[in-house]
Order: C-alpha cells, then sequence, then structure tokens
C-alpha cells in the first residue's frame, strides 16, 4: 500500500509492509550475515544488514523511524560481534536517518539510482566506522581501499536484486 | 524545551549518537585500562577545575600579596623609626664614650701631676669675634682663677686665663695673634718664642738659620714665660724656610684647639709629667721632667734647614745647655702673652 502525505511541500509515497516483515527481514539479515561468514570469509564483503537499513530507510521515509532502526540493527550488529557495543549503532543509526531523508527526496525505485545510493551509503557507513575507530579506539581504520570499492560494488549489485525481493513485502 | 518539528529528527540523531558515544565510551579502555569515559570526563572537568584553581590561587596570591605589603610598609616604617632611635642613641652613645675617653685622658694627666695644683674646666662658648682666638670655660674666681695661668690639655698647651669672671673665664688660644709661649725645640734644645698668626698653624722665631730641625719636630714650652710649666708640648714643626738671620718656621698646636671640650686650668707654675697621660693606671710613679728633655724626634729624617747660612747669628737660646734666663734671651715672652717689643711677626 502507498500512503500519500505532504513532506515539505512535495507529495512523497511512503511505503508501508506487513507486520512484522520489518523486524524479521532485520534479524534475518543479521543471523545471514553472521551464517555466511561461518563458510566463507568472501561473505565479509557483503553487509547485509546495512543493506536492510538502508532498504527501510529509503522506503519508509521518515528519518526518525529510520534512525531508530539504523541503530537498533546497528547495536545488534555490535551485540553479535567482538566490536564495541555502539560502533555499528551509530554508523547504521546515522545511514538510517539519512536514507530516509534522501528516500523523501528523490526517486529510490529504479534499480540503478539503488544501486548508486546503495555504493554511496556504503562509503559513508565506512566513513563514520573509520572516524569512530581513529577516534574512540585510537586505532587506524581505512576510510578508502580497493577491497573496499569491490565490497560496495559488491553490495550494491546484490542491494538491487535484495530491495527489489523486499519490495515484495509491501503492502499492497 | 520546545524544538521545531522540522529540526526534531535531527535533535533525535544527535541524542541517539551521543547516547551511543557514551556508551562506548564505558566500554572502551584507554592506556592504563581506563575507561574512556574516565579520560572524557577528566578532559571536561579538569580544564575548569585547572582554571577555578588557578584564579583562586592568584587571587590569594594577589591578597596575600596585598597584606604582606601592608606588613611590611608598617614594618618598614616600624624599623625606620627604630633606626632613627638607635642612630639617636649612637650618637649619644658615641658622643659620651668620646667624652669618657676625654675624661679619663684628662683623670690620667690629673693623677700624674698630683701635686700639680689644677682645675678642669669645660669649655662653654668661644669667641664672637673672627679676629681673636678665645674661648670660655666655667671656671672663674670663685674657682681660684686668676689672669695669665696656664690652660692645658693632656696632649699640649691650649693657652692662658685673659679675663677672669666669677664664674667664667676668657682663655687667649696660643693661635691667636697676640698670644705667645716661651719654646724650645725639643731635639736641639734650641729657645724660641711659639706666636699665633690668627690661623690653625704657629709660627716659632727667634730659631737662627743654621740650626737644624726636622718636620714633625716637638716643641715644647721653655718655661720662661713664667706662665707654662717648662716641657709641655706646643706643636710640631710642620714647615721651616731659611731666612736672614731667623728661619721661619710653621708649627702645628699639639692640643686639638678646634674640637675643645675639656681643659685643665694650672694654678701653679710648677713642671709637670705631660708624658704620663696614655697610661695613667699604669704608672704610679711620675716621669720626672729631665727626661722630657731628651732630645725626641725622628733621627732618619732628613735635616730641612742644612743649607742655612752659617754666618747667621745664633741666640743665646741656641745652647743646649739649659736655657738661660729670661732676660737674657730675646725671645722670652712677656706675662701678658704679647710679644716682645721688636720681635719680628
Amino acid at each position: 500500500m502507498t500512503i500519500q502525505m505532504d513532506f515539505e511541500d512535495q507529495h512523497i509515497e511512503v511505503h508501508e509492509f506487513r507486520g512484522g516483515a520489518v523486524a524479521i527481514a532485520c534479524v534475518l539479515a543479521l543471523v545471514l550475515q553472521a551464517f555466511l561468514n561461518k563458510f566463507s570469509a568472501h561473505f565479509q564483503l557483503l553487509e547485509l544488514p546495512l543493506l536492510v537499513v538502508i532498504y527501510f530507510g529509503l522506503s519508509r521515509r521518515n528519518p526518525i523511524s529510520g534512525l531508530f532502526l539504523g541503530t537498533a540493527v546497528g547495536l545488534l550488529q555490535d551485540g553479535i560481534s567482538h566490536t564495541p557495543i555502539g560502533l555499528y549503532g551509530i554508523a547504521k543509526g546515522v545511514i538510517g536517518y539519512i536514507a530516509s531523508s534522501v528516500g523523501a527526496r528523490l526517486d529510490t525505485e529504479h534499480p540503478i539510482s539503488r544501486f548508486i545510493l546503495v555504493f554511496l551509503f556504503f562509503h559513508i557507513h565506512q566513513v563514520i566506522l573509520a572516524v569512530t575507530i581513529h577516534l574512540l579506539l585510537a586505532r587506524p581504520e581505512p576510510f578508502f581501499s580497493t577491497q573496499l570499492l569491490i565490497a560496495s560494488l559488491i553490495n550494491s549489485a546484490v542491494a538491487v536484486f535484495l530491495f527489489a525481493g523486499l519490495d515484495q513485502l509491501r503492502k499492497q | 524545551m520546545d524544538v521545531p518539528a522540522r529540526h526534531r529528527p535531527l535533535v533525535l540523531l544527535v541524542a541517539v549518537i551521543l547516547a551511543q558515544l557514551l556508551l562506548l565510551a564505558f566500554q572502551i579502555k584507554r592506556g592504563q585500562d581506563v575507561r574512556l569515559i574516565r579520560v572524557w570526563a577528566a578532559a571536561v572537568l579538569t580544564p575548569p577545575q585547572h582554571a577555578g584553581i588557578f584564579v583562586i590561587s592568584k587571587i590569594e596570591g594577589a591578597w596575600s600579596g596585598y597584606i604582606d605589603l601592608w606588613h611590611a610598609q608598617r614594618y618598614n616604617q616600624q624599623l625606620a623609626d627604630e633606626v632613627g632611635k638607635l642612630r639617636l642613641k649612637n650618637q649619644q652613645l658615641e658622643g659620651q664614650a668620646a667624652e669618657a675617653g676625654r675624661l679619663a685622658k684628662l683623670l690620667g694627666f690629673r693623677q700624674a701631676n698630683l701635686n700639680v695644683p689644677m682645675v678642669a674646666a669645660e669649655v662653654i662658648g668661644a669667641s664672637a669675634d673672627s679676629n681673636s682666638e678665645t674661648i670660655f670655660i666655667n671656671r672663674g674666681e670663685h674657682d681660684g682663677l686668676r689672669r695669665n695661668m696656664a690652660v692645658i690639655t693632656p696632649d699640649g698647651v691650649v693657652g692662658k686665663i685673659f679675663e677672669v669672671f666669677s664664674h667664667t673665664a676668657q682663655v687667649l688660644l696660643i693661635t691667636d695673634k697676640e698670644s705667645g709661649v716661651g719654646a724650645l725645640l725639643a731635639n736641639t734644645r734650641t729657645h724660641g718664642v711659639v706666636n699665633g698668626t690668627g690661623d690653625p698653624l704657629l709660627r716659632m722665631d727667634y730659631v737662627t738659620t743654621g740650626e737644624k730641625l726636622f718636620v714633625g719636630e716637638e716643641i715644647l714650652t721653655s718655661g720662661e714665660d713664667r706662665i707654662f710649666p717648662k716641657d709641655l708640648p706646643v706643636g710640631t714643626v710642620a714647615s721651616a724656610k731659611p731666612g736672614y738671620p731667623f728661619q721661619t718656621i710653621r708649627a702645628k698646636p699639639a692640643a686639638h684647639l678646634d674640637r675643645l671640650e675639656e681643659v685643665l686650668v694650672l694654678l701653679t707654675e710648677e713642671s709637670l709629667n705631660p708624658r704620663q697621660t696614655e697610661a695613667p693606671a699604669a704608672s704610679a710613679t711620675p716621669e720626672k721632667t729631665s727626661s722630657n728633655s731628651k732630645p725626641r724626634g725622628n733621627a732618619a729624617k732628613a735635616p730641612i734647614a742644612s743649607r742655612a747660612p752659617k754666618n747667621a747669628a745664633a741666640p743665646a737660646s741656641h745652647a743646649k745647655t739649659p736655657p738661660p734666663p729670661a732676660k737674657k734671651n730675646p725671645a722670652v715672652v712677656k706675662p701678658t702673652g704679647t710679644n716682645p717689643p721688636g720681635a719680628p711677626r
């Protein structure tokens, strides 16, 4: 179902999802992330929780809900990782906020735009992580690298298909 | 706090990020195993504490400095007052010490001459006339003083009583132009007359050019003037120039005439023992006058009148034998203190 609402004098579409779809998708992304990493180190390039946060942020187009969703997913990711609690929470919270804000202004339904947006959000996410790790943990963390570039491209490509699949969870 | 709806998501974002930063700070530990939240807390709180301590210490320092300065000023004033009092007291003590020294000297002189009647007197004034050299003493007719009595100090001759009043007397100093003392050179026993010039220095007349004498040579009283006893110090030779027939001799008075405070008035013309004044307690037996007649002075000094003409007429006083009677000596001083007629002045 698509809801027409006014947002800063513009008519934007806010998508609603089936009950529990958001929560299930997020938990599933976290579990799958941990599960896949167990099988191969190549899956470490994937950032499924980030993709889920970006998708729901772009779709729901509410900065507050995007912020909380991103923070919640990030904290859970911290919880199952060996990182201080809050590291991913901050990064994904900011991404959820920005994605919701951007989703209210741009066309986020087209696959190309989704590819570009995910590519950008991936690097923003990495920059926030690097800054936080550098400042708080006093540990060097690259802002950009070839591996990060490859990971961003892979995640962007995966996101195109993942987002199309998640579109099915929307209320008609 | 009322936040506009447009900014509410941004404020919320900041709040969530801050909350997670705090959460991180609780978990992360820095060097020395200190939690980051403690490091941050210290970083946030210690600068104001430092600033507060700095300001308070400065205020305390300024206040204590002001108080110290105030105390120092008072203390300085007290010290200045005390220094002034001590200076005054010191001057008094110095004056008393000097007076004690002078009195001790007088006492020593007096003890060395117990058989000689004398009166100690205090100088109470000086002449108001710049052309005359006189002083006033606090002894007079009631104390037995008479005209022409000798006035001395342990250092030497001062002058003679010129006028006598009931309780005071005027003394004519030997430096006065009208003053004259029968004298002799201590080394050669050459007689002459010491006259005042109105200046600090005296003049010794009637010493022939052929006589050898030395700068610093002592001049003693000869006793021929019937005023001063024999062998009292009159002065020392300051300079001598050959002349015809007599030398021009300048002498420095033995007594400190410029700072007289106590003097002795001799009530007799008997001979004294002036050399006993330095150690009165050590000497019970006064030195005889004859011992003072021996030549004194520095033999190493070159004679200053040795180039005098040999044909200069030597007076009778030139003889080294005891001085002749006053009538035969042209340098005899009249008892009144005036110079003899025809004497060169």
